[in-house]
This record gives structure tokens, C-alpha cells and sequence, in this order.
């Protein structure tokens, strides 16, 4: 591990509430001023968020893992904290959805369709509201003396009375659930895959009979792929956190995933990749493009790798 | 069982087995769900312009898919080899891999008409019809059959 988790969680907590502030700030201004260019501005922000919440999310839990035995610690304050993270990370990661929605659609229609980034601004204000309550009894952790309430870790509560731990023990002791939520992951891995082949192929050069608005059009199906893995993924990490949390191919998963994701919002969005048919890609995009392809082969092969690689499993 | 016992004493089998190294058994896993992801997603790229996504984009476009397609074959026999060496024994007399070779094999069959019709039909053909729609449609279920079947092997073997 090149960090110690729970200074990573510090330093990146901030990140999905301060940037939500900034994103919806953003939007509103964008709809009082009916500005398109902040609108813009405002769901990339709000997607480079929901991208940046996974490691916020992650490495809270590593941070447990590495803090929960010391005495001065409360036990309880650290899972109501949990608690509140994951509801607060579901609600960023479905606001982030929907704003890469509006992205998808401007991109190809000039607009997004009636509705949608009102709905992502609703998402993101009840996002924002989770989050916020979940950074406000994050706080609880190492300010006891304003909860005096908290049980202190010696008499740590069963795990099973919180949401994460009530997923974790179905997670653990079904025979079914796990074998089937991995199939769907490698079935989701294949869709995602295959579409992100398709655009960074094309960009690369290949099939340049195809104009890039023909690829673009497959994105919402790598988009699909990528969420059923998020889902499933989510369903692992919360099921057995301790195999995860100080895993070095999850850390290093997780970084190719910001990557990806990066590179995802480029592919969507911008706007000299969409040449016709029978035309060559810059060589920026095409170096965007290998990096992409490269991120999510490293991405596959972190995660592929998990059982094999350190003492976590 | 003669066969299978010798095919597990070969010195490939023993290095797949017994290796310590990540290059040994981990990184034939993960090649061979590297082939997978290249040969399902690839296939299903295709079956999804055969059931009308982008049906505007002549079919020949999308002849880039069959070399993807091959590659992803070729890396997943070989590792798929190496890895039923590890085991032979078991997996040689196993109903659930019978079962996942199967798939796979019907699933490679799929290829080869759709192949022929993407490759050798109508250039400007834009309108997929009646039968090559029901191959795509066995090619997305038996695919998934496939990744099914072999991500279950982990479990129930």
C-alpha cells in the first residue's frame, strides 16, 4: 500500500461534498442565467465527483479497518458513519449517472432531453443532503467528547444493526448470492468492454468507414455494463470489506478506474473526436484512446488479480 | 482415466499446479478473462447491430469484429488448455464443464454464419432479417451461457 489509508480518506473526504456545493452552484447559476456553456460546466463537474466518491468510499473503509481496535475510538460512531457513506455514496453515483445522461444527449442532440437535468439537480440536491449528514457524523469519529452518547469500542455493536453490515452478512453467508453477483460481474465486464473496444478502436484508426457519431451512439450500453459492475463490485466490497480494504490490486483497480473514468467523460463529451466516417482521429485522441484501452485492461487484470497478489484473501 | 491422470502428470500440468510464480496459474486466469472480454464483448458489439442498434451503419462496417473475435479464441484455447491440464482429472469427467464446453462451442458456431453474411453479403445491406436475428440472439444467450457456466466452475468444482 503506498498510503495510509486513513490519511487518503482525510485528504479525499471533502471531495464529494465540497464538489457538490460547486457542482449544483454551477447548475443553478446556469439555469438563472440560462447558460449553456456553465450547464456544461456544471454536470462535468458533477460526474468527475461521482467518479472521485468510489476511492472517498473505499478508503473510509480501509481507515476502519486499520483504526476500528484502538480503545479511543468509538466502534458505533464509525459504522453510523458507514451507514450514512454508502447511502450517501448511492445517491452521488445515481446523481453522476444522470448528468452523464444530460452530457450523452447534448453531445449528440445539442440538448438534453426535457427533464433530465432537472433531475439531476434534484438527484444532486439529495445527494448533497446525504452526504452532508454523513460527513457531519464522520465527524463524530474523532470528536467524541461532543457525542458523549456513543458507546465506546468496547462495547461495539453488533454489526448486523447497520445497513453495510446487514449487506455483508447476506453477502457472506449465502450460498448463491455471491457466485451469481460475480457472474453478472464478468457478463457486465464483457458489455462494457466490447463498447469501449469499439470507440477506441475506431479513434485508433480501425473501421474508419464508421463516423464517430455511429460509436458514440454504443456508449450508453458500456455505460449499462459499467454500472451492473459498479453495483456488483459495491455488493463485494461492502460484503467482505477486510479482503479489499488493504489489498494493493484493489487500490491500484480502483486508480485505473478514476483513469478510465476520466478518460470516459473525454469520450462522451468532446467535441473534435467526432470526425466522419473515412477520417483520421488527432494523434492526441488517438493517445487517449490506447490509454483508455490500457486503463481498462489494467483495470480487468487488478481485479482478476485480487486473490493472487498480497496476503488480503 | 488413463488419459486424464497422464495429461495431469505432464510437466505443464505441474507448473500450473504447483508454480509459485504470479506468471504461473494467476496470470493464465487472468489472460483467459481477458480473451473473454475481448471475444463476448466484441460478439455482442455485432448481435446488437444485428437486432437494429445502429442499424443505419452498413453491416460490412463491422467486419473489424471477426480478427477480435479470432484473437480472443486463440488466447482462450490455449489458456482454456493450460488451465483444464491443471485439473484434467476432475474437470475431464465434470458434467458442469461438459456442459461449459459445450456453450462455447455453440457459441463459436454462431460466428461462422454470421460471418459469412456480414463478409460475403450485400455490401449496403443496412436491414438484418428473420434468421441472422435469431443467430444473434443465440449468440448473446449462449455467450452468456458460457461466462455463466465457467464463472460457476470456480464454485461448485
Amino acid at each position: 500500500m503506498l498510503v495510509n489509508p486513513a490519511h487518503l480518506h482525510l485528504l479525499l473526504n471533502h471531495v464529494p461534498t465540497v464538489g457538490s456545493v460547486v457542482a449544483l452552484g454551477l447548475l443553478l447559476l446556469a439555469l438563472v442565467r440560462r447558460d449553456e456553456a456553465l450547464k456544461h460546466a456544471g454536470l462535468e463537474v458533477l460526474f468527475a465527483i461521482a467518479v472521485l466518491t468510489l476511492p472517498v468510499y473505499t478508503s473510509g473503509v480501509a481507515a476502519f479497518m486499520e483504526i476500528r481496535n484502538r480503545p479511543d475510538i468509538s466502534d458505533q460512531a464509525m459504522r453510523i458513519h458507514q451507514d450514512a457513506a454508502l447511502a450517501g455514496f448511492i445517491a452521488t453515483e445515481l446523481a453522476g449517472f444522470i448528468a452523464w445522461v444530460a452530457l450523452w444527449q447534448t453531445r449528440r442532440r445539442g440538448d438534453a432531453a426535457p427533464g433530465v437535468v432537472p433531475a439531476t439537480i434534484v438527484m444532486l440536491a439529495l445527494a448533497l443532503a446525504i452526504t452532508g449528514r454523513a460527513a457531519n457524523v464522520g465527524g463524530d469519529i474523532r470528536h467524541p467528547e461532543i457525542r458523549p452518547d456513543l458507546q465506546a469500542s468496547e462495547t461495539a455493536a453488533s454489526a448486523d444493526q447497520y445497513v453495510a453490515g446487514s449487506i455483508s452478512h447476506v453477502m457472506v453467508n449465502s450460498t448463491w448470492v455471491w457466485p451469481l453477483s460475480e457472474t453478472i460481474h464478468f457478463l457486465g465486464l464483457s458489455l462494457s468492454f466490447g463498447v469501449l473496444l469499439a470507440v477506441n478502436l475506431r479513434i485508433l484508426g480501425v473501421m474508419k468507414q464508421f463516423a464517430f457519431s455511429d460509436v458514440h451512439r454504443l456508449l450508453p450500453w458500456g455505460m449499462l455494463g459499467f454500472g451492473v459492475n459498479l453495483i456488483t463490485g459495491m455488493l463485494f466490497f461492502v460484503g467482505q470489506p477486510g479482503q479489499y480494504a488493504a489489498s494493493s490490486p484493489f487500490f491500484w483497480k480502483v486508480v485505473f478506474l478514476m483513469i478510465a473514468g476520466a478518460n470516459f467523460l473525454y469520450l462522451t463529451v468532446a467535441r473534435h473526436l467526432w470526425v466522419d466516417s473515412g477520417l483520421e482521429s488527432s494523434p492526441g485522441d488517438k493517445a487517449m484512446a490506447a490509454s483508455s484501452i490500457a486503463a481498462w485492461l489494467a483495470v480487468l487484470y487488478a481485479g482478476r488479480m485480487l486473490p493472487f497478489i498480497g496476503n488480503a484473501f | 482415466m488413463g488419459v486424464l491422470d497422464w495429461i495431469e502428470s505432464t510437466r505443464l500440468a505441474i507448473w500450473m499446479q504447483e508454480s509459485p510464480s504470479l506468471l504461473a496459474f494467476p496470470t493464465i486466469l487472468t489472460l483467459h478473462t481477458t480473451g473473454m472480454a475481448l471475444l463476448v464483448g466484441a460478439s455482442w458489439i455485432l448481435d446488437m447491430r444485428l437486432l437494429g442498434i445502429n442499424r443505419n451503419v452498413p453491416l460490412s462496417y463491422y467486419r473489424w469484429v471477426f480478427p477480435v473475435v479470432g484473437f480472443g479464441l486463440i488466447v482462450n484455447v490455449t489458456t482454456g488448455v493450460m488451465l483444464f491440464f491443471k485439473n484434467a482429472a476432475t474437470w475431464g469427467t465434470s458434467i458442469p464443464f461438459f456442459i461449459k464446453m459445450c456453450l462455447v462451442v455453440a457459441s463459436a458456431a454462431t460466428i461462422v454464419p454470421m460471418r459469412s453474411y456480414v463478409v460475403h453479403g450485400d455490401r449496403d445491406q443496412t436491414v438484418a432479417v428473420g434468421k441472422i436475428r435469431l443467430l444473434a440472439i443465440a449468440s448473446i444467450l449462449t455467450w452468456s451461457g458460457a461466462v455463466t457456466a465457467g464463472r460457476l466452475l470456480a464454485y461448485i468444482m
